[in-house]
This record gives C-alpha cells, sequence and structure tokens, in this order.
C-alpha cells in the first residue's frame, strides 16, 4: 500500500484582488496529528490562505486535497462539510445562550413531540465538553465565561462537526497565561486524536511551544516551512521580516529623572461591582520621567483597572488614596479631564475603544486634541492637516489617503493612529494596554522604538502587557499585579520571567481562597 | 496589499478630494451612492417635469409659483428634519418634535392673543421653550441611561399634554392688528414671498437653517464631536469627546428647531392650535434617511437631508398636481422610502 497521504495539501494556491497578488504559488501541508504554524506579518497572506481552505474565497488558483482527494469548496458549508473548521478571532457563538445550546445551534435535538430535548442537550454537551478535555457547565450562560472559555466551546463545537483540521486564528490574542495553558491542554489533546491543527500566531514563543512545524508567508509568497524543534527564534524572524531583526527591543537611551506619576493607595469602591473586574485595592506606585514602568499580571490582575482608573474611565464608585501628576492632585473625573492634565491612554480594544472605524484617519488622529486646531469652535483644516501629515510621516503610518476610513488599514496600523491620536495632546503620562496586542513583528519593533525615543523625550509611560518578553525587553522597572493590588516590584534588570509568573499566579491562588 | 501601494505614492497622498470629479466605472458608482439623495433628487425633479399637466402649453410643475409652494411646503418638515439629523447623527432619535410643533404653534398664538406679546418675545419664549424641552430631554436620557427612544416618546406625550393644557385644548385663531386681542401684523410676514412673489418667507428659513447647519456640521470641533459619538461612543468617550454635552446640545437643537417649525405652521394657517405637528417626527425621519443618513449613527449629512425633504415635496407636489388619490400618495411615499433605505444597505454592503 501507498504512502497515506497528508490530511491537508494545498498546492500552487493563488490569489488576488483588483490586481494586488495576496497569494502567489503557496504550498502548505498538514499531516495527522500535527500542530503546523503558519507565520507572518499583517498582509502576508496568511488570512487569505485561511479564507481559501474554510471556503470563504472560491475564486482562486491552485489545488486542494484532503486525505488525497481533490477538493474543491464553493461556500464555507462545503469546507465544513468536508471537516475544515475554523476558529476565528471573533467568535461565532451567541453570548446570551447557555454553552449546550450553542454547542448545537440549529441541530437541537428534539423529543418525539417535535420540542426540544433540553435534557438530552445538557447530557451530549456535558459528555462532549469532557471529551474535549473541558470542565464547564453546559447550562452556563455563554456570556460569564471568559474568552478563553468561550474558545473552548468553539473547538468543542468544531468536534461534534467531525472536525478533521481545525483552524485557529489568534487563539490567544485575548488569553491570560493561564488560560494560555489551558487551551494549549486541550491542542495537545486534538493532537493524539489524530486532528491536524492551523495555527495562526504573532507570538513565536508560543509558537514554539506548541507547534511541530511552521509555515512562514511573507509578501503572498511562501518564505519556507521548517521542523521548529530544528530552528530557532532568530531564524523565524528572519524568514518574516525578510531581514535579520538584531534589535526588537532598542536600548532605552533615556534617563529617569523625577517624579511624575505618584500613586499611593489608590483603592476604588465600586458602585456596582462587576464580576471578572478587579478594582485598584492599595495600589501605591511611582512613575518618573523619562521612565518605563512595566504592568504584569495575569488576565484579571487588574491592570486594565487601574489603568482605566487613572484616565478617569474606570467603573464609578468610591475612590480612596491619591494621585499626583507633577505634585498635582488629581480628580480622576473623566477621560477629558485626564487628557487636560497630560494623561494620554491607548486602550486594549482598540477597534472597541481606541478607534471610529468608518470614519477617516484624520479625524482619528485630531478627535483628542481637535482644540489646538480650532478658534471659536472652527477647525482650522489647514493646520489640522498639517498635524496629520506629521503624525502619518513620524510614527510611518501606512494608508491609501488621509481620508481613508481607519477599518481599511491593517492592525499595526490601526494601532499607530490610536497612538498618534494620543501623542497630539501632547502627554506628559503615556498609559499603554497591551498596545501590541494583534500587531506584527515589524509594527511592533517601531512600537518599541516610539516608547523608547518618548521616553528619552522625558515622558512616563506605564506600560501594561501580558507577553513577558516585551515588559522585560522595553521597561526599566515591573510591577506586578494580582486581584486588583500590588504584587511586587522589580527593577526590569533583575526581574526573570520566572518571577514574575511565580509573582502574579501565586497571587492569583491566594485570592481565589478567602473568597 | 494597502502598504504595499501606499509605500509607492506618499502616504498621505490617495483619494482624490471631495469635489473632483470621479473617473472610472468604480468611483462612478462609489459618487452616485456617495451623493444617493441628489441624484434622487435630480430623477424625481426630471420625473416630474415628464409627469407634469399642461396648462396653456406650460408645464404646471415648473412654475416659478409651483416651485416655490414645493420648498414652502416642506419647510416646517425640512427645519425639523435638520435638527433630527443632528439627533440620528449620535445615534438617537428625536419622537417629541411633531407634539413639540404643537406646544410651539399654540404658544405663539396663545402668547399673541391673549398675553399681548409682541413678536419678538412671543417668538423668543417659543424657541427657549422648545430648546429647555428638548434639553431636558437629552438630560434624563445621558443622566438616567434611558434611549432616546423612550425618552422621547415619554416627551411626545409630556409636549402634547402641556399644549393643550395651555391653550385650553383649543385652536387659537390669529387675528391680526393693533390692540388687545390682537396679534401683531408684523407676525403676518410668514404668509409674505419676498422676490416678487418667487421666495415665500417659510422657504428663505428654510434654507437659512439648512445653510447654518450644513456649515456647523462641516467646520465645527461640535460637528467632529457629533460624529464621533455616532461611530463609537466608548472610543469617543475616551477620547475626551464631552458625550453627555453634545448629546443634550443635540436634542436642544431639534427641540428648538421643532419650535421654529411650530412658530412658521402658526403663521401659515392663521392659528395655532395644540393637536399642529402631529405625525411630523416620522415624515422627518423619512427624510433624513432618504438623505442617506444611517439611523446607526456616525454617518449622514444635512444637505442629504435637505434633499431627502424636497425629494417629498416634489413628489406629494406632482402627485397632487394629478390628483392622484391621498391614499395612493401615502402608498408611494413609502415605497419610496423602502428604496432609499434598500440603497444605503446596498452601501454599507460594499464596505
Amino acid at each position: 500500500m501507498a504512502e497515506r497521504p497528508p490530511l491537508l495539501r494545498m498546492r500552487g494556491i493563488a490569489k488576488s484582488f483588483g490586481g494586488v497578488h495576496a497569494l502567489r504559488g503557496v504550498d502548505f501541508e498538514l499531516r495527522h496529528g500535527e500542530v503546523h504554524a503558519l507565520l507572518g506579518e499583517n498582509g502576508a497572506g496568511k488570512s487569505t490562505l485561511i479564507n481559501v481552505l474554510s471556503g470563504v474565497l472560491t475564486d482562486h488558483d491552485g489545488a486542494i486535497e484532503i486525505e488525497g482527494e481533490e477538493a474543491s469548496f464553493h461556500r464555507p458549508a462545503d469546507a465544513q462539510a468536508a471537516g475544515v473548521a475554523t476558529i476565528h478571532q471573533e467568535l461565532d457563538l451567541v453570548p446570551e445562550m447557555p454553552v449546550a445550546e450553542n454547542l448545537f445551534l440549529g441541530r437541537e435535538p428534539r423529543t418525539r413531540l417535535g420540542l426540544l430535548d433540553r435534557r438530552r442537550m445538557l447530557r451530549d454537551a456535558r459528555e462532549l465538553l469532557a471529551r474535549t478535555g473541558v470542565e464547564l457547565d453546559p447550562a452556563r450562560r455563554l456570556r460569564s465565561l471568559r474568552v478563553g472559555e468561550q474558545q473552548l466551546v468553539e473547538i468543542a463545537k468544531a468536534l461534534s462537526l467531525d472536525a478533521r483540521i481545525i483552524v485557529m486564528d489568534e487563539p490567544t490574542s485575548a488569553l491570560a497565561d493561564a488560560e494560555v495553558e489551558q487551551l494549549f491542554r486541550v491542542i495537545r489533546d486534538l493532537r493524539t486524536q489524530n486532528i491536524g491543527v492551523i495555527y495562526v500566531s504573532h507570538r513565536l514563543e508560543e509558537v514554539a511551544a506548541i507547534a511541530d512545524r511552521a509555515t512562514v508567508l511573507r509578501d503572498g509568497q511562501l518564505a519556507g516551512t521548517v521542523e521548529l524543534a530544528a530552528s530557532s527564534r532568530a531564524e523565524l524572524i528572519r524568514m518574516m521580516v525578510g531581514q535579520p531583526l538584531d534589535e526588537l527591543f532598542p536600548k532605552a537611551a533615556a534617563k529617569p529623572d523625577g517624579e511624575l506619576l505618584e500613586v499611593d493607595r489608590l483603592s476604588v469602591l465600586p458602585r456596582r461591582p462587576k464580576p471578572g473586574r478587579s478594582e485598584p485595592r492599595e495600589v501605591s506606585l511611582r512613575v518618573r520621567r523619562g521612565e518605563i514602568v512595566g504592568l504584569a499580571g495575569l488576565m484579571g490582575s487588574g491592570r486594565t483597572e487601574l489603568l482605566e482608573t487613572l484616565y478617569g474611565a474606570g467603573a464609578p464608585g468610591r475612590r480612596s488614596g491619591s494621585v499626583r501628576l507633577d505634585g498635582r492632585e488629581l480628580e480622576l473625573g473623566s477621560p477629558r479631564a485626564a487628557l487636560a492634565a497630560g494623561i494620554g491612554f491607548v486602550p486594549e480594544d482598540r477597534k472597541e475603544l481606541g478607534l471610529v472605524l468608518g470614519q477617516s484617519v484624520t479625524t482619528n488622529v485630531t478627535i483628542a486634541a481637535l482644540h489646538r486646531f480650532a478658534r471659536a469652535g472652527l477647525v482650522n483644516r489647514s493646520r489640522e492637516r498639517g498635524a496629520v501629515v506629521q503624525a502619518i510621516a513620524d510614527l510611518h503610518i501606512k494608508a491609501p489617503g488621509r481620508l481613508a476610513a481607519v477599518r481599511t488599514l491593517s492592525g499595526g496600523n490601526q494601532q499607530k493612529v490610536v497612538f498618534a491620536k494620543q501623542l497630539l495632546t501632547r502627554p506628559r503620562l503615556l498609559l499603554l494596554d497591551e498596545p501590541t496586542r494583534g500587531v506584527d513583528v515589524g509594527a511592533k519593533a517601531e512600537i518599541y522604538r516610539l516608547l523608547a525615543s518618548l521616553a528619552e523625550e522625558g515622558m512616563g509611560i506605564l506600560l501594561a502587557s501580558s507577553e513577558l518578553p516585551e515588559l522585560l525587553g522595553v521597561c526599566d522597572r515591573i510591577v506586578v499585579m494580582r486581584a486588583g493590588a500590588v504584587a511586587l516590584e522589580l527593577d526590569a534588570a533583575e526581574a526573570t520571567q520566572a518571577a514574575l509568573l511565580e509573582a502574579a499566579t501565586a497571587s492569583a491562588r491566594e485570592a481565589e481562597a478567602p473568597a | 496589499m494597502i502598504e504595499q501601494q501606499a509605500q509607492e505614492s506618499p502616504a498621505a497622498a490617495g483619494r482624490p478630494s471631495p469635489g473632483a470629479l470621479p473617473h472610472g466605472r468604480r468611483e462612478w458608482i462609489d459618487f452616485v451612492f456617495r451623493f444617493q439623495s441628489l441624484f434622487g433628487l435630480l430623477a424625481v425633479f426630471i420625473a416630474a417635469i415628464a409627469f407634469s399637466p399642461v396648462r396653456n402649453g406650460e408645464l404646471l410643475f415648473l412654475t416659478t409659483e409651483n416651485l416655490a409652494n414645493v420648498v414652502r411646503s416642506v419647510s416646517e418638515i425640512g427645519i425639523i428634519a435638520v435638527g433630527m439629523t443632528f439627533v440620528i447623527l449620535v445615534a438617537g432619535i428625536d419622537l417629541s418634535v411633531g407634539a413639540v410643533v404643537g406646544l410651539a404653534a399654540s404658544g405663539v398664538a396663545v402668547l399673541m392673543m391673549e398675553r399681548d406679546m409682541g413678536v419678538a418675545p412671543a417668538v423668543a419664549i417659543v424657541l427657549a421653550i422648545g430648546l429647555a424641552f428638548g434639553a431636558v430631554q437629552g438630560l434624563i436620557s445621558t443622566r438616567l441611561g434611558i434611549q432616546s427612544f423612550i425618552v422621547t416618546l415619554a416627551g411626545l406625550q409630556v409636549a402634547r399634554g402641556l399644549a393643550r393644557i395651555w391653550s385650553d385644548g383649543q385652536g387659537v385663531p390669529l387675528a391680526y392688528g393693533d390692540g388687545p386681542d390682537l396679534a401683531p401684523e408684523a407676525f403676518s410676514v410668514l404668509n409674505e414671498r419676498l422676490l416678487g412673489g418667487l421666495l415665500p418667507v417659510p422657504a428663505l428659513i428654510f434654507l437659512t437653517v439648512g445653510a447654518i447647519a450644513i456649515f456647523v456640521l462641516r467646520r465645527t470641533t461640535f460637528a467632529r464631536h457629533v460624529y464621533a459619538i455616532g461611530g463609537n461612543e466608548r472610543a469617543a468617550r475616551l477620547s475626551g469627546v464631552p458625550v453627555a454635552r453634545v448629546k443634550v446640545a443635540v436634542f436642544a437643537i431639534a427641540g428648538m428647531l421643532a419650535a421654529l417649525a411650530g412658530i412658521i405652521h402658526a403663521g401659515q394657517l392663521n392659528q395655532g392650535s395644540p393637536n399642529d405637528g402631529a405625525g411630523y417626527e416620522l415624515d422627518a425621519i423619512a427624510a433624513v434617511v432618504i438623505g442617506g443618513t444611517s439611523l446607526m449613527g456616525g454617518r449622514g449629512t444635512v444637505a442629504g437631508t435637505l434633499a431627502g425633504a424636497l425629494l417629498l415635496g416634489i413628489l406629494n407636489n406632482v402627485l397632487a398636481l394629478n390628483n392622484v388619490d391621498a391614499n395612493v400618495q401615502l402608498l408611494i411615499k413609502g415605497l419610496v422610502i423602502v428604496a432609499a433605505a434598500a440603497l444605503l444597505s446596498l452601501r454599507g454592503r460594499d464596505d
């Protein structure tokens, strides 16, 4: 008998949009029980390849074979029927419905009378979740689950649809480290069931930890497929960007000097406590001029809540403690007041919180600093244009034009627009929440360089991030948070990933115990 | 892909300026969509000429008399629709404007006929009432976090009730002249025409309001805030936009313009009744929607609204000229609204 054909083989896949080649002759192969990483910068063609595989894009060149048989997909349902399940960043689930109903949406078990068989549905759901290795009550409403858990529900659903190939698009972009571990356990389990996983990610550390091989795309072409056991991180980066990136993290030349932000025993008692949020508890920390201070911690450790509180955008409630900027006590009343006081904020979710996606680069960039380009309430458009042109040049924003909708920009460039908007307000203190999430390696390096030069100009930066290497590479000092409180504070020079992780997770266990 | 293109041309260049004519099929389609309401207006205008009855060898629709009448007939709805545009741009809705027309029409009549007030104070008080009424609705909506649909639905009842209490539930006829129980002659200017009969005064007021609103929405920081709130309210708040203040201002504008429409209504009919303006809110919303403004907020123009209002006016006019049954007119109006919405949704999908 001939050698068993691979689970999936894509050959010579090409696709162009209006004369622009998104993919040119790409080959891709997935073996049974393999986790295969798909890497590449934004715009390299990863999404296009995934969309071809999942039947979203049908008008392409090249052939797809599943288990050696030619497959042709005319719509997403065809791909699904052939055993290809795609788990998108934005999950395709109904938040208001229980887990079980989500799992069997559209194929609900019925009683003989044609009514919904709730009991059987719950039983089947429980079984299915167990088979996926997820401990969850199927009666819970999806909305009450964490993002990581919702993702696992989607994986369980894919398994119940007899998926043989599971495509995961940036599955960890919204997960904290502990949740990532859980996801990896499930993925390893899939592997033993002979299921092939295509894992799209920006995070090279994760890829090295979970994947067997990696295929790298660059500018729509195949840059190569490698065995991960035999290749280094530097090699992968070189394949992705096409040039050696010897210095992802620039050495900061800034000399921190003088207290800028002084937070003393800041606590917030929210009027309406929300589950999953950890409001600041007795937080004290300092940021000096020209200093980059990192905020580490698990998801739900209160990093975002602290930044929001400092920006006047936290949960309404009673506050105690004091926050001073350049020695002046702050009210923390509203983002408007924070901006006026010299505080800028780049929120974590740029699409929901950072941008007006349907509007132009220009209006997005200037909205927070409009008063600088206006007199008597009238916008001086030529001065505004000058500032926007400058910002586009300074931050290397790649856009079809100043008047193009921000929606049309890549993730990295959208993020730069958010930065440009905040920088135009000339903040003295910049609060950053996961500023490089979902951003490709090239744009990441640019953001790091930007932070270093801002610090050099004397700006203070408070940077919350889930990526420990990023914190270690960029920050002068790192504060680890747990359950809303400061768990540990370290000089970045003395810090290690292990120490940070230890402090962040030890806290999580302690915090859960008394509650 | 976008990045590659952008690298070749300077990032700041790109799309032609809004004023330039498009070239290429794709861009023409965009162009037509962008000015959908103006093209719709043009189409209806041409259709109106085609279907116009002829008398003495003259197209009745195209007589200056008739055209002036069209603009005059839409001036009240048009003014309300301008205010409604602001509200809808922040993703709100104002159902109270029709009732505010009744409050203003009866109010201005009562003030002049029964309180012996001059035109200026009566008009100023009524405009202030409209402004305050809108502002209070905005405050309730923002402070208590109640959707504007609900707040203004309640406001509709309240305004109607206030109007009836104020006027004892009666229409107040206006009689002009000097002395007690007569309205000042000056108020009847609303029934006059300027420029040798070419320009009815209500039409002049309508066009002026429209021009001011177009300027405001194109040039002011207030407008940027309005569009930002409608586009993404949370992002706007985090960008330092005073969201609550802008929303209150928007409802205040809508209330004041509704009151202005009510004053004009009283002037044109020589009477103010608490029942005036019933259903006007829906006609105004129709004009805004036909004008291409998205009910989701953040997208739309006053120029579109003006075109939408005129389109409805021409439609009514040419149907009336042809003695089409009023009920059939309603049917046709409904079809036009659906057609406009379908075009909008097509454009949305295009993005």
